[in-house]
């Protein structure tokens, strides 16, 4: 699907308006334009908030535009952002979190994913279904009554809160990746275990598991991508400040506006991208299987 | 009954009963396989009963209600918040917004992020390192976005006031996302940045399946990449389109994270949709039944949605196909 070379010069149509090798040309042209945009416009905003977060305060307060820092404006001072207290809590909150769910979400849409792909069981399908309602789950709409609900149970400010209430969210798309993966392996290399005398979960964890890791890896990135970006559920559930995650904290900082300043945040939100763009490179594969819906 | 049948054999035999032919009380048998599919699908359904059925039905019963957090005793006033929020200026004023930024912000990610798909498709050089660049926006958190959309807009240190007031198009020292006016475009095109890369992995992923040979033999009879595009390309990616923008207008419609980060509804309520007030009424206003009302009100405009959803689209027959 990728190489594109035109072929040779078979012109069997003639009655073009353009011709074929000026068409292949042009098309060329456009593919790669399009693809310069697409890599200015992406890309710019990344590249702008790491090159800002390493020039100095003065530098950024003084708003001139420049391209990258210079010797007399480049320092690494801002990163010393991450080793303020409050900054620290935020960010190990929010790793507790993302930690937290994509173990749960992996654990349970394994179960679910693998109890679909082998049992025949009554009413799977209306229990597929149901799993589909849950792209409906809006998180202002679950995170009102579900805050006066964790009130009286004294799950507010509580992580296992707000790592149950993302679990749910990534729920529907997990399982059904896991479903869907699970199916590819052939249910006759655990029958033939069994022959051997291996129970079913030994032919799950010998069999199955193993196999079945590109799923996975595919599940926790979009159970990741939830619970590290999650702004939503932590600002309804988690309202005291040592319980906040850094989305939530650092939108907070910088309203308050007094204490810290574009370059200290800038230095903080480009270290939080940094797994994501680690990710975004090395996983991108994984991403793509988790969507190939059909 | 089934303690007698338990006692009467052995526990091994018992268990290896469950385990290959299921257990028969009287005439009704439950076959092993319903067992433990259901015992599979348990943890999910715990979870959706606890995250989504109760909050919902609870949400229902607060509505209801005068809900003051301090005050454990709730008081009980009938459809009294539903004909407030009716009768709020600001409720229509919001769900107006709310569908101005559905539309607004489908339209233009539904667009970029199918051009962006086929251009990642279709590309040899540099194919993976662009793919990062698009699928980062995916993965990093949404409040960076709009942290670095605010710096950019700033007009003392920012990046593109400077910028349009060289091209004389704007007064650099405006704040734009303080303009009522252009506040909603200008959250609408942050959130196509961050959002559109949603589409277009549905849309690679589809266009993953697509086999070579359609294009070479297309090629060879001298289609032109348009009408192979028209013919091949497009048939194949038309569903998913549909799915992803079904998907993309519920998620805008309720979105709330990047409104709340670059404006918190503002200036004045020039970019307040049906989450901003309901979070407002909530958090700020105290009036958590009046909230509840909103949230159950915005349920309901989901489950139309869900219910056109199944219609329009049959999930149910991509989940028979896969059985």
């Amino acid at each position: 699907m990728s190489s594109e070379k035109p072929t040779e010069d078979l012109d069997i149509a003639p009655n073009r308006l353009v011709p074929f090798k000026q068409q292949a040309a042009i098309y060329k042209a456009g593919l790669y334009i399009s693809a310069s945009i697409i890599a200015f416009v992406m890309g710019l905003p990344i590249y702008w908030m790491f090159q800002s977060s390493l020039r100095t305060r003065a530098s950024i307060q003084s708003g001139i535009t420049q391209f990258f820092p210079t010797m007399s404006t480049f320092t690494i001072e801002r990163y010393t952002i991450l080793f303020n207290p409050v900054v620290r809590t935020y960010i190990v909150n929010s790793v507790i979190v993302t930690v937290g769910t994509v173990l749960l979400v992996v654990v349970i849409s394994l179960i679910s994913g693998y109890g679909l792909a082998r049992f025949d069981y009554r009413f799977k399908v209306n229990f597929a279904r149901i799993l589909l309602t849950g792209y409906m789950f809006s998180a202002i709409v679950i995170g009102l009554p579900l805050f006066l609900i964790w009130k009286r149970v004294g799950l507010v400010n509580n992580p296992l809160g707000l790592i149950l209430a993302l679990s749910a969210g990534a729920m529907p798309f997990c399982v059904w990746v896991m479903w869907k993966y699970i199916q590819t392996i052939p249910s006759s290399l655990e029958e033939s275990a069994w022959m051997a005398g291996a129970s079913r979960w030994r032919g799950f964890v010998d069999i199955v598991l193993p196999q079945c890791a590109p799923g996975l890896i595919a599940v926790a990135l979009f159970s990741f991508a939830i619970a590290w970006g999650d702004f939503t559920y932590a600002q309804i559930l988690m309202p005291a400040q040592e319980a906040q995650t850094f989305p939530v904290g650092i939108l907070r900082l910088i309203n308050q506006g007094y204490a810290t300043t574009w370059g200290d945040i800038l230095a903080a939100g480009f270290f939080m991208s940094i797994p994501p763009l680690i990710f975004a490179y090395f996983l991108q594969s994984y991403l793509l299987k988790g969507f190939e819906l059909r | 009954m089934l303690y007698r049948i338990y006692m009467s054999v052995d526990r091994a035999d018992f268990i290896r009963q469950i385990n290959t032919e299921g257990v028969t009380v009287g005439s009704w048998t439950i076959k092993s396989h319903t067992i433990w599919g259901w015992l599979t699908a348990l943890p999910v359904l715990l979870l959706y009963i606890l995250i989504a059925i109760i909050p919902i039905s609870f949400a229902i019963y607060a509505s209801f209600h005068n809900v003051l957090l301090l005050n454990p005793q709730w008081q009980f006033v009938g459809f009294q918040n539903y004909f407030e929020i009716i009768n709020l200026p600001t409720f229509w004023g919001s769900l107006r917004r709310g569908v101005v930024y559905m539309v607004g912000s489908t339209i233009l990610q539904t667009i970029i992020g199918v051009w962006m798909a086929l251009v990642i498709n279709r590309i040899t050089f540099g194919r993976k390192i662009l793919s990062a660049m698009i699928f980062a926006a995916y993965l990093i958190p949404t409040i960076i976005v709009a942290l670095l959309a605010r710096y950019a807009l700033d007009p003392f240190i920012g990046v593109i006031p400077p910028l349009l007031g060289q091209l004389g198009v704007w007064n650099p020292n405006d704040y734009l996302l303080g303009t009522p006016d252009l506040a909603m475009p200008i959250v609408i095109l942050v959130s196509t940045w961050k959002f559109s890369v949603f589409i277009t992995i549905i849309v690679v992923a589809q266009l993953r399946s697509v086999p070579a040979q359609f294009y070479e033999s297309a090629k060879i009879c001298g289609a032109t990449q348009w009408e192979m595009f028209r013919d091949i390309t497009f048939p194949r990616i038309k569903g998913a389109i549909l799915v992803a923008v079904f998907l993309r207008s519920i998620f805008m419609f309720n979105k709330f994270d990047i409104i709340w980060q670059l404006t918190a509804g503002g200036p004045g309520d020039a970019t307040q949709t049906l989450p901003i007030l309901a979070y407002r009424e909530a958090f700020i206003a105290g009036f958590f039944g009046r909230a509840n009302a909103i949230a159950f009100v915005m349920f309901l405009f989901l489950l139309m949605g869900g219910i056109g959803y199944f219609k329009f689209f049959n999930p149910s027959q991509e989940v028979e196909t896969e059985i």
